[in-house]
């Protein structure tokens, strides 16, 4: 995945370059995916919700209509 | 939705004269997003069509309308039954499309937080508003994320329906954003709620592709081409991929009605579409549904994604010059080297490559119902059973783009893939696209608002009713360029 990134085009502008290879840090980060750890915080930053009453929250949204 | 004044024809006086962007390949992408509303912790019922209205306050007290176009070009309204809706501005490239549709949530969220703290005075602090970018509520109304490319008018409908739909229908293995239902886990929003393959009605049914005949544009060149089918991604990844691959596909369907030809995905028309539909949706391995084709054969949707690759592959290989100069021209900044056509085709090939090793999971930081069903094994595995109500909750809450938890945290600890950031997305709410009509009707809206004046838009017309009554027609969507008429009318301000 990341080394799709840095075939930017070779004659793209030093900008854009630059900006390849900050997205290839970024697509790293996510290679941290497998591991539990992260989805173990996932899991506490959503605690709140999980706490909540699943019933209510589901049930309240009722649309009409649209497209 | 709300029928627009002017379906694309540039009305009697005004001369047509053919786009330059007619040959070749170039494209308008955009994308309709409806958002679903409701309210928890209020103590009490709150009516969910109130509370839209409530959102839209801030737009009608500048606009007078429920129905108005932002600096960025786009359009944003209160559609039928109360769905706040936002339409992206013309784009050219599918990352610039995104980053408007990000400007669309960015606004939502905006917008909501208002009428929250408006309405936490009356209910309590405990009172939050959710705006759902999803496609179905609790008790199984379905809404909708409509794509919508510019074609050329010599694409027929029945080339749409037979070669177009099996791609539509098989791509959800990795645009589908998936949907926890009463009988399981499915791969998409949408698929239960779809009958018609291809059809011109609008709200009794609902087809995949709506065929209704709105342009914006001339219709002679260009017809509009209307997807239904697709589901509101959260993931950047696939709301890029669904607007890049399909792009590919047109391309070659394109060229092949030009130069009157098979284009080879005639092999792929499906006997049963609405059942392929339903089947590709339930089947989570991606490999066991086997879909009925119309010369008798069975093929699964990873069969079918294969045979489009295929043929796009070698079309790209004869084209890729054009193909590349038609969606960048002379660009050569960030956007357009990592819009390439190159980095698409290397996406879609790896994506079909680990759902047919059976390793969906791996996709899971970008491919959305991945993204949940992942979620949802660990929590199973950690917490031991899950209550069905839970498991519903959670898939709201990822699509909530005001209070929502899950979405966000992923992204923030890195397990959801980002193509563009939140600075991005705050430009892309103020600036329009700059190489469409988009660019032209951003300017006038701005303009507009900082002399105070009355004015209406259109996505092919801009009026300015006071100070005086003036008007351009903006028919060419691929045209950044002042006309005389649209000068006169930025003079006006």
């Amino acid at each position: 995945m990341p080394q799709q990134f840095e075939q930017a085009n070779a004659d793209a502008q030093q900008s854009a370059q630059h900006d390849a290879q900050a997205e290839t840090t970024r697509v790293e980060n996510t290679q941290a995916e497998a591991t539990g750890d992260v989805l173990d915080s996932v899991l506490d930053d959503i605690e709140s919700v999980l706490e909540t009453n699943a019933e209510e929250y589901v049930n309240s949204f009722v649309q009409k209509g649209g497209e | 939705m709300p029928q627009l004044r002017d379906s694309g024809n540039s009305g009697p006086g005004s001369t047509v004269r053919q786009s330059p962007e007619f040959e070749g390949f170039a494209r308008i992408f955009g994308i309709e997003t409806e958002y679903g509303v409701s309210v928890t912790g209020a103590g009490r019922p709150v009516d969910a069509g109130q509370v839209a209205m409530m959102m839209f306050q801030p737009i009608v007290s500048r606009s007078r309308s429920t129905n108005t176009y932002l600096t960025n070009g786009s359009r944003l309204y209160l559609d039928v039954g109360s769905h706040p809706e936002y339409a992206t501005a013309e784009a050219r490239r599918p990352l610039d499309a995104l980053a408007q549709d990000m400007a669309g949530e960015l606004m939502m969220r905006r917008l909501a937080a208002q009428a929250q703290e408006r309405l936490q005075a009356t209910y309590g602090t405990g009172l939050r508003v959710h705006v759902f970018k999803n496609n179905a509520d609790s008790a199984g109304h379905s809404f909708g994320c409509h794509e919508n490319y510019l074609v050329r008018r010599f694409v027929s409908l029945e080339q749409v329906e037979h070669e177009l739909l099996p791609f539509l229908i098989t791509r959800q293995l990795y645009t589908g954003a998936g949907r926890v239902t009463d009988e399981g886990f499915e791969i998409t929003q949408r698929a239960d709620y779809l009958d018609e393959a291809v059809s011109s009605a609008t709200t009794r049914s609902r087809p995949m592709v709506n065929t209704r005949d709105e342009p914006h544009a001339d219709p002679e060149e260009f017809r509009r081409l209307h997807v239904i089918i697709g589901d509101s991604n959260r993931s950047q990844w696939a709301t890029w991929m669904k607007l890049a691959v399909t792009h590919l596909v047109l391309c070659v369907i394109e060229e092949s009605a030009r130069l009157g030809v098979p284009s080879g995905f005639e092999t792929f028309a499906l006997a049963a579409p609405g059942e392929a539909n339903r089947a590709v949706s339930r089947d989570l391995t991606c490999r066991n549904a086997s879909l009925r084709m119309a010369d008798g054969r069975e093929l699964t949707a990873l069969d079918i994604q294969r045979g489009f690759l295929r043929i796009v592959e070698r079309f790209v290989a004869g084209h890729a010059a054009a193909m590349d100069a038609a969606m960048n021209g002379t660009r050569t900044d960030a956007v357009a080297s990592r819009d390439g056509i190159g980095r698409v085709l290397d996406e879609w090939r790896r994506t079909l490559d680990l759902l047919d090793a059976g390793e969906s999971g791996r996709l899971a930081d970008r491919v959305d119902w991945a993204a949940k069903l992942r979620l949802f094994e660990t929590l199973h595995a950690r917490r031991g059973g899950v209550a069905q109500s839970k498991l519903e909750q959670l898939d709201m809450d990822y699509h909530d783009i005001a209070n929502g938890t899950l979405y966000d945290a992923l992204l923030r600890r890195g397990a959801m893939m980002r193509l563009l950031d939140d600075g991005d997305a705050r430009r892309a709410l103020t600036e329009p696209p700059a190489d469409t009509r988009a660019a032209l009707r951003g300017g006038f809206v701005a303009a507009a608002l900082v002399a105070g004046a009355q004015f209406s838009c259109d996505w092919t017309r801009l009026t300015l009713s006071s100070p005086e009554h003036r008007e351009a027609v903006i028919l060419d969507p691929f045209a950044d360029e002042p006309t005389a008429d649209y000068r006169q009318l930025m003079q006006a301000l």
